[in-house]
């Protein structure tokens, strides 16, 4: 009989591993044994890490998006429609459309949603540049600001030890802000300052999630007249004295607040009733090292939807997308899993407008910072321009 | 680095040399000495001048390239991927199809599949169309072309 394997989510995760997929399982599906179907809710394919770009007006909508059936092997089915509910204990998936998928195997690639509304008065008065239009705003905002303060800020979710989305965006984008206003000509008349939470995932009052990293940036920070602060965990945002107020007990003023959102899986995995992740954020049970869903061999999970303590970002993807088509080949073939995630992310990081930084860490290695130079900065560039979509077609 | 620091800009190469920690080990001395061992044929001979701006002429490129200069390297870049990948994915899916069949189709089981599949005959149009703009930019190139 024909086993189904179905892939939820048209991101980074579920389009490279739909294609891995293929290649992996070629055999069975050219002798008509095991059909892919990847299901999306949008006709499109957005290069989401882009967006940061946009922030700073240097990526047009048109330039981060493909079709998503054209990033697809064409022995892959695409489904345009949007999963309203994850039945895992009878391995079926109810539809918007009315629609009931069955499957022999599920992977669950649902990416996370940036939720600013969780936090009293950000979604008014806040910024921030995880998707397109509050990226576009805050292009506008600075564009044109001429003097004032910026006030940065990071939330992380409430689940231990789970980071925020794209670990290393706010210390990006916070040199490129400084890089930004240097070329228009402002930054003398603007104050940045760049804070961090009391706790983000296993260490405290740091600036950055890992603390070999968080050492190394005030210096950094300091060479370009940045400020920075520890111990800024954001409670709530008055729009309109225009002030941030942190659980600390502390009151920032700010013209912008750029502030990393909160963030919650998709309607459809928050209402599944399988996550144990406090403050309703609906982060999957992953086994670390299998990537099944606890309690479901036949479910894995990747990309922002895990609850593993591994950068919610296309680096992880990359590296989780391999183990999960090794394991699910395994099970089809050998009847058990053969792959282990061993929690590597690579990426490499943007430090200002022209350098930067390539970076890889695991379960058991942190970052090890190295000097931003140029040619990293011709690597993210060109990664950004042409092998995203190499490796979103799963051939890099 | 080592021209901003006074301690080391007074001293002589050789008390460099000798100051340099890792030039007190043992095994970096033997890789050195394996190093010019290797070296030293393509040092007497001119050749490593060639390696020498090789370098130098990456290094110059790179300074050179800009963002308008990399967005047009890394289309043609993805135009390329896209080109092959898109054809090599239509041999295979293909190829894959036909063999399925325990036996080929007839010409008009053919032409019948033509006229009842319109993703088929869609791509008789591309296939037309692009023997269209090659017979175009043939004529253009057998154009006879006045003096100036």
């Amino acid at each position: 009989m024909i086993k189904t394997i179905i892939v939820v989510g048209g991101g980074i995760g579920g389009t490279m591993t739909a294609n891995n997929l293929v290649s992996k399982l070629y055999p069975e599906i050219s002798r008509g044994e095991v059909r892919i179907i990847l299901i999306s809710n949008s006709p499109w394919h957005y290069y989401k890490p882009a967006f940061m770009y946009v922030a700073f007006g240097a990526f047009y909508k048109e330039e981060l998006r493909r079709h998503q059936a054209s990033l697809l092997r064409p022995e892959i089915d695409f489904v345009l429609d949007q999963v309203d509910d994850f039945e895992f204990k009878k391995s079926r998936l109810k539809m918007r459309s009315g629609d009931i998928y069955e499957y022999d195997y599920l992977v669950v690639s649902t990416g996370c949603i940036p939720s600013p509304e969780r936090i009293e008065g950000l979604q008014e008065a806040g910024d921030h540049f995880y998707q397109h239009a509050p990226a576009r705003k805050l292009f506008e905002k600075i564009s044109t600001i001429e003097k004032g303060r910026i006030f940065i800020g990071v939330t992380f979710p409430k689940t231990p030890n789970v980071p925020h989305q794209c670990g290393i965006a706010p210390m990006e984008t916070t040199l490129m802000l400084d890089e930004f206003l240097r070329r228009r000509g402002v930054r003398d008349q603007i104050e940045i300052v760049y804070t961090y939470p009391t706790i983000s995932q296993l260490v405290r009052n740091c600036l950055f999630l890992q603390r070999p990293t968080g050492e190394v940036l005030p210096s950094v920070f300091e060479s370009k007249g940045i400020k920075h602060k520890r111990g800024f965990t954001l409670a709530s945002v008055d729009p309109e004295r225009k002030v941030a107020i942190s659980e600390e007990g502390e009151e920032e003023n700010f013209d912008i607040l750029m502030q990393t959102p909160p963030i919650r899986a998709v309607d459809a995995v928050l209402n599944s009733g399988i996550s144990h992740a406090p403050n309703n954020e609906g982060w999957l049970p992953t086994d670390r090292y299998s990537l099944q869903l606890e309690g479901f061999e036949n479910v894995f999970v990747m990309g922002d939807t895990v609850d593993l303590p591994i950068s919610k970002a296309g680096g992880s993807c990359h590296n989780q997308s391999p183990v999960i088509c090794n394991n699910i080949a395994g099970l089809m073939r050998w009847g058990k899993t053969v792959a282990e995630y061993d929690g590597k992310v690579q990426a490499i990081a943007q430090m200002g407008m022209e350098a930067g930084m390539p970076l890889w860490y695991d379960y058991d290695v942190d970052v090890i910072p190295t000097p931003p130079t140029k040619i990293g900065g011709l690597m993210r560039k060109s990664f950004n321009r042409g092998v995203y979509w190499s490796v979103a077609r799963g051939l890099v | 680095m080592s021209d901003h620091n006074p301690e080391v800009s007074n001293q002589t190469a050789e008390q460099v040399l000798k100051c340099l920690p890792a030039l007190q080990d043992e095994a970096t001395l033997a890789g050195i000495s394996d190093l010019l061992d290797k070296l030293a044929p393509i040092l007497q001979g001119r050749r490593l001048h060639n390696i020498v701006d090789l370098l130098a002429a990456t290094s110059d490129v790179m300074e050179m390239t800009d963002d308008a200069m990399l967005q047009k390297v890394m289309g043609l870049y993805e135009d390329s991927i896209s080109g092959v990948w898109m054809l090599t994915n239509a041999l295979r899916y293909a190829s894959a199809q036909a063999a399925a069949e325990a036996e080929p189709p007839t010409l008009w089981q053919s032409i019948r599949k033509f006229n009842k599949d319109e993703d088929a005959r869609r791509g008789l149009d591309v296939v037309t169309n692009i023997l269209a703009e090659l017979g175009r930019q043939a004529a253009i190139k057998g154009q006879k072309m006045p003096e100036d």
